[in-house]
């Protein structure tokens, strides 16, 4: 008995590698390096990458949750120790805008049928394809069925209808309080402004510049609804982020928030939820009626770095595996997949809505984190009610000029 | 005469100083043993502090980016299930040379960066605005006054941080040190066999990395969490402890107090073992009583210490950072440390990042000037 357990490890140690090496069919030899951030699909993606190493490839990949910073880094360096570098809306712009990225029309060209590449994969900037995203994440509509039922609500199309159901839901006891929002200071808080501010109508540069126009009506409309709702919160609102919002609802506190829908999946989690089936989702609420859904579509994708020392030829064939459609068919319920292989679930619902009603993508431009940043830093203020809208917003202005100009943004 | 520690004349090489005269050395070794003792850490402190500080100092004189120049651009990106999204807008892009390679631009900016972070500009703003009158045009209180002129000092990011940097060095300091005192006498004070385990448990809060204490009392403290849940069942109501500066500020000072305190006990639980027992016992035999005798023994005993453990903690305390990203709350508490991590990684500029790190250090040597000098003092001065 002992001996077949024994063989049974023996063969299984050889045919690992053998497995491992049919889905590979890269060509070339050498190394390829690449780095991203770490949540559970680029975990899949780095798993997928990392079996087609042999004896004459080698793959390193890091996932950090620090790859921001240190891949800032490793493209500013005159030699880049990564390769591949995992890309989002807010890291690409400025990215391409310093000229780190390199342009891989040819390599798409060439490996495009071998791949089953797709159009909708491709990031393009002025003509050039700098990089290849597969997946997408928006915040929109979760809210509990069940209670929205009882009351008698329909589900909320515009914000102005939210805070009317909101009202209607604080006569119930079963929850706490009926929103949540992910509203903590910082970060969270500036992407929830930036959601309604687009919703809004607002723009955030003045035309053909990269100066600011927030101190505007639609600036300061979208930070008035955001009070608003505030009201119908948690009084800790500006220090919950959207793991706490997230488990608000797994544990049957709130009835309705506009949350990201990459946690979709975990309001049916047995383990942690009390509401398994509850939670429907549905497109973000527009700020105004007839308005798109006020949100922002996200990507995360791969580019490779300009510096890069490596064989870009081989680099671009391991975004091709690590992204194939047999990963995705074989995963399909762990992203919101780009690729026409993946089969829509009831989480990617929202996202598709989004979508549908003409949600816009997040901004591309370079000084976007800049704005991003600066809202989140001077906004709070407002909320917390130690300054007017009008003021907060000049805030956010002044901060960002003053790093904008240094960075030559702006003369 | 105190006891005072050995080794510390001001003669190079000396290895046994005259106790009572300073100046005067007992036994010398030669100068090339001295500096072959002392040169290994001498190049290391070189190397390891003084270049880098040195390479920082250069960095932040200096302002860097790509050149770039808005021109129209076409992007398109994916949006679902198949659709991509196309916009043409105006956006920077980067200027390129004759090689192809973006142009850097590196200008020497001697110390605007410093301007930029510390605004002195704004804070003079601040403190000259004209506030006799209130928004309502009614004429302003005293108090009414100095709000609003708190209000926009701290609205600066620089004085903004530096409050509340300063609020908790002073608040925590002398925390420490009683709490680390009291505990440091009820250890030494308890049967031997136990003071192991109980040395071991009051390290713990020290032993824990900071930001996983920090976010430990985040999770106690959030909605529905450990504490809150608890305060609810005693009939406290329902408690937000995350919803306003008050409440935030204490919990991180709590944080800063439980922290360090194992820090000052241990040093303290050290030098109690060193507190002289026939000066006890003279004390004793004179009548002196328990508080007596901490007051004019135990503690004169331990100035020195006490001395050092402000010295180190007012250098740590000026750089607090995890309490203040975990709680995500630089709205209601802000460190300067956090300041130059936001600079560094969401503004991106490391130039403006390295003016604001060596004005931190700059803070930390005006904060201890005192304590130096007076440490100083005592050591030359034997006394």
């Amino acid at each position: 008995m002992k001996r077949i357990v024994i063989l049974a490890m023996v063969a299984a140690l050889f045919l690992a590698p053998a497995i491992a090496t049919a889905a590979c069919e890269v060509e070339g030899s050498g190394e390829v390096n690449v780095i991203s951030n770490s949540f559970p699909v680029l975990e899949l993606i780095a798993n997928t990458m990392k079996a087609c190493a042999n004896d004459n490839l080698k793959i390193e990949y890091k996932l950090t949750t620090e790859h921001k910073e240190e891949t800032a880094q490793a493209l500013a360096a005159s030699s880049s120790p990564y390769d591949l570098v995992q890309v989002s809306n807010t890291t690409i712009p400025a990215w391409q805008a310093a000229g780190q990225l390199q342009p891989m029309n040819d390599l798409v060209d060439k490996y495009r049928d071998q791949y089953k590449l797709e159009d909708s994969m491709l990031i393009r900037i002025g003509g050039d394809i700098m990089a290849v995203a597969f997946q997408v994440n928006a915040q929109h509509l979760f809210y509990r069925t069940d209670l929205l039922e009882k009351h008698g609500i329909a589900v909320p199309k515009t914000y102005d209808e939210v805070l009317a159901a909101a009202e209607k839901l604080k006569s119930e006891e079963s929850i706490e309080f009926p929103l949540g929002g992910t509203y903590k200071s910082g970060w969270n808080l500036a992407q929830e402004f930036i959601n309604m501010f687009m919703g809004m109508g607002g723009e955030f540069f003045k035309p053909g510049t990269a100066e600011p126009s927030l101190n505007s009506e639609a600036g300061v409309k979208a930070l008035e609804m955001m009070k608003k709702l505030m009201a119908y919160m948690s009084p800790n609102a500006l220090a919950l982020d959207t793991t706490a919002i997230m488990q608000q609802f797994q544990q049957g506190k709130i009835a309705m928030a506009t949350l990201w829908a990459s946690r979709a999946a975990k309001m049916d989690d047995e383990a942690e939820s009390k509401v398994v089936g509850l939670i429907e989702f549905t497109a973000a609420p527009s700020a105004s009626k007839g308005a798109h859904p006020a949100t922002t579509l996200w990507w995360d994708g791969f580019s490779l770095a300009k510096n890069m020392d490596g064989d870009r030829d081989l680099a671009f064939q391991m975004i091709m595996l690590g992204l194939s459609e047999e990963v995705v068919k074989a995963n399909n319920d762990v992203a919101i997949w780009l690729r026409s292989a993946y089969k829509p679930t009831r989480f990617s619902k929202g996202v598709a809505e989004s979508a549908m009603g003409g949600a816009p993508s997040y901004p591309m431009q370079p000084q976007i984190s800049m704005v991003h940043a600066a809202i989140g830093n001077n906004i709070g203020d407002f909320l917390a009610g130690k300054e007017s809208a009008e003021e907060s917003l000049a805030d956010v202005e002044a901060e960002y000029t003053k790093a904008a100009k240094e960075k030559g943004f702006i003369k | 005469m105190r006891p005072r520690i050995q080794g510390c004349s001001y003669r190079l090489g000396c290895v046994l100083p005259n106790l009572n005269n300073p100046r005067k050395c007992e036994a010398a070794v030669k100068l090339k043993t001295f500096l072959a003792f002392v040169g290994p850490s001498v190049l290391a402190m070189v190397g390891l502090i003084a270049i880098p500080l040195l390479g920082v100092i250069y960095l932040s004189v200096y302002n860097s980016h790509v050149k770039t120049e808005i021109v129209e651009v076409e992007s398109s990106v994916p949006l679902f299930g198949g659709l991509t999204k196309t916009t043409v807008e105006k956006v920077p892009q980067p200027v390129l040379d004759e090689n192809g390679q973006p142009v850097k631009v590196w200008e020497y900016v001697g110390g605007r960066n410093y301007d930029t972070v510390a605004d002195p500009g704004g804070l003079v703003t601040a403190l000259t605005k004209d506030r006799s009158q209130t928004a309502d045009g009614e004429p302003a209180g005293l108090a009414q006054r100095l709000n609003g002129m708190y209000r926009d000092i701290t609205d600066i990011d620089f004085w903004g941080a530096l409050e509340f940097t300063l609020l908790y060095a002073f608040v925590t300091t002398p925390c420490i040190l009683v709490f680390g005192f009291i505990l440091a006498m009820a250890v030494h004070s308890v049967i031997k066999w136990l003071r192991g385990p109980l040395i071991f448990a009051s390290l713990l809060p020290f032993i824990i990395t900071p930001v996983v204490g920090s976010l430990s009392i985040y999770w106690l403290f959030l909605d529905n969490a450990v504490i809150a849940a608890l305060l609810e069942q005693l009939g406290a109501g329902k408690v937000y402890f995350l919803k306003d500066a008050i409440t935030i500020r204490t919990l991180i000072i709590l944080y800063g107090v439980w922290h360090v305190t194992p820090f000052a006990f241990v040093i303290l639980y050290a030098g109690l073992q060193t507190v002289p027992q026939d000066a006890l016992q003279a004390a004793m035999v004179d009548g002196a009583t328990y508080w007596q005798r901490i007051r004019f023994i135990i503690i004169p005993h331990l100035r020195a210490l006490f001395s050092f453990i402000i010295l180190i903690h007012l250098m740590d305390a000026y750089r607090i950072f995890e309490p203040v990203l975990v709680f995500g709350s630089n709205l209601f508490a802000n460190s300067l440390q956090y300041l130059t991590y936001y600079i560094l990684n969401f503004e991106d500029n490391y130039s403006k990042a390295a003016a604001s790190a060596i004005l931190t250090v700059i803070g930390i040597c005006i904060l201890l000037l005192p304590v130096l000098r007076r440490t100083y003092r005592e050591q030359k001065g034997g006394a």
